[in-house]
């Protein structure tokens, strides 16, 4: 079975040289009368099919690698081999869409040009686009194939949730977030699995909702040349993609700020596995404190 | 290695500090108020208010990093 994986990612790799060189060869042949900014985006549409068809063949082979493990010295693998694989493509794909969007954006706002020609930084864009497609892709695949849902919030657990992440915010907002949700704060702390319940409730749910939007807009915006899109539609996808790239570059900061205290969560994102069962804040080399100690010393979100 | 990353978390909070500075001063000006309305106005505002929000979360716990890394330093 592995052997049949493996084939289908060489025959995608192959698809993708090809589907890419046939759309380029098109676009550069002089054939058309497109400028840089529309053979890009010829391009770029024209590849697509390849690359998420590319996407779905990795996370075929990406499922190969899930599975619980645990090491002799207690550590747990708390993401497989391929879901760190996918994390590392996707946020290469943001480093190159996100600041080139950004200064699409800006640009047009600020009514300013830099010396770089702007068809440059939509290439880019392109480019960073179709990575993050391409791991979006291979995601879906990849979720499809393990039926793991273990960042979700399963049926009827939304309560407990609830009230785990009160307890992994602040103290100062604690009470707030529990009054507004009617959360009774009397009730212990319920324990937290291999994630936490702020990546459960909060982070993977808003990270999938902004990763949809920005796709199926980016998908609406760069296929107008192709398929004919009614103006307020396209309209519509611009405002937002914008508005989902603005949410990214918030999330992003959020992700960072949350990850880089706990020390134990980068490196489980390296390394796959994670010593402690649940991650702890701490700074330098000795750890702050754990997630009980959240609840005396402060939230841990 | 955290104290690199700790510098490049740095870096990438001041970039997305200016990020957010060009979104609330274009808030104000009369060309985005002309060109885009006062729905982009207050989107830009909102958006810019909540981008230097997070980046001045993420420069402190950046700085924390930095300093708990030179202070676990052997003197």
């Amino acid at each position: 079975m592995r052997i049949v994986t493996w084939l289908l990612v060489i025959a995608g790799l192959v698809l993708v040289g090809v589907g890419v060189a046939a759309a380029i060869g098109q676009a550069s042949s002089g054939a058309q009368p497109w400028g840089n900014e529309l053979s890009d985006n010829f391009t770029f549409v024209k590849a697509l099919p390849f690359v998420l068809g590319f996407g779905v063949a990795v996370g075929l082979l990406m499922a190969r690698t899930y599975g619980a493990k645990v090491r002799s010295d207690g550590a747990v693998r708390r993401w497989s081999p391929g879901t760190v694989f996918g994390h590392w493509v996707l946020t290469l794909g943001f480093v190159l869409a996100l600041p080139t969007g950004m200064w699409q954006y800006l640009g047009g706002i600020l009514d300013v040009n830099l010396p770089i020609p702007l068809y440059l930084f939509y290439r880019v864009h392109y480019i960073g686009a179709s990575i993050v497609l391409f791991a979006v892709a291979a995601f879906v695949s990849y979720l499809s194939m393990t039926g793991d849902r273990s960042l979700l919030v399963p049926r009827g657990e939304w309560g407990r949730h609830l009230l785990g992440l009160a307890y992994e915010l602040p103290p100062s907002l604690r009470g707030r977030y529990a009054k507004l949700l009617r959360i009774d704060l009397r009730q212990p702390r319920p324990p937290a699995g291999k994630f936490t319940f702020y990546e459960k409730v909060v982070e993977f749910p808003s990270w999938s909702i902004v990763l949809a939007l920005i796709t199926i807009t980016g998908l609406i915006k760069a296929g107008r040349y192709v398929v004919p899109v009614p103006g307020f539609v396209l309209w519509l996808a611009s405002t937002l993609h914008v508005a989902a790239m603005v949410i990214i570059v918030i999330k992003l900061l959020d992700h960072l700020r949350y990850t880089f205290p706990r020390w134990s969560l980068m490196g489980a994102i390296t390394t796959t596995w994670m010593k402690e069962r649940a991650p702890a804040v701490g700074h330098g080399a000795g750890e702050r404190g754990s997630s009980a100690a959240g609840i005396a010393g402060g939230g841990d979100t | 290695m955290r104290r690199f990353v700790a510098l490049l978390g740095l870096v990438w909070s001041l970039a997305n500090l200016g990020v957010a500075y060009f979104f609330l001063t274009s808030a104000f000006v009369a060309k985005t108020a002309a060109k885009e309305g006062i729905l982009a106005q207050l989107s830009l505002l909102l958006g810019g208010v909540l981008i230097a929000g997070f980046a001045v979360l993420l420069a402190r716990e950046c700085l924390r990093m930095l300093t708990a890394a030179a202070a676990s330093e052997p003197a």
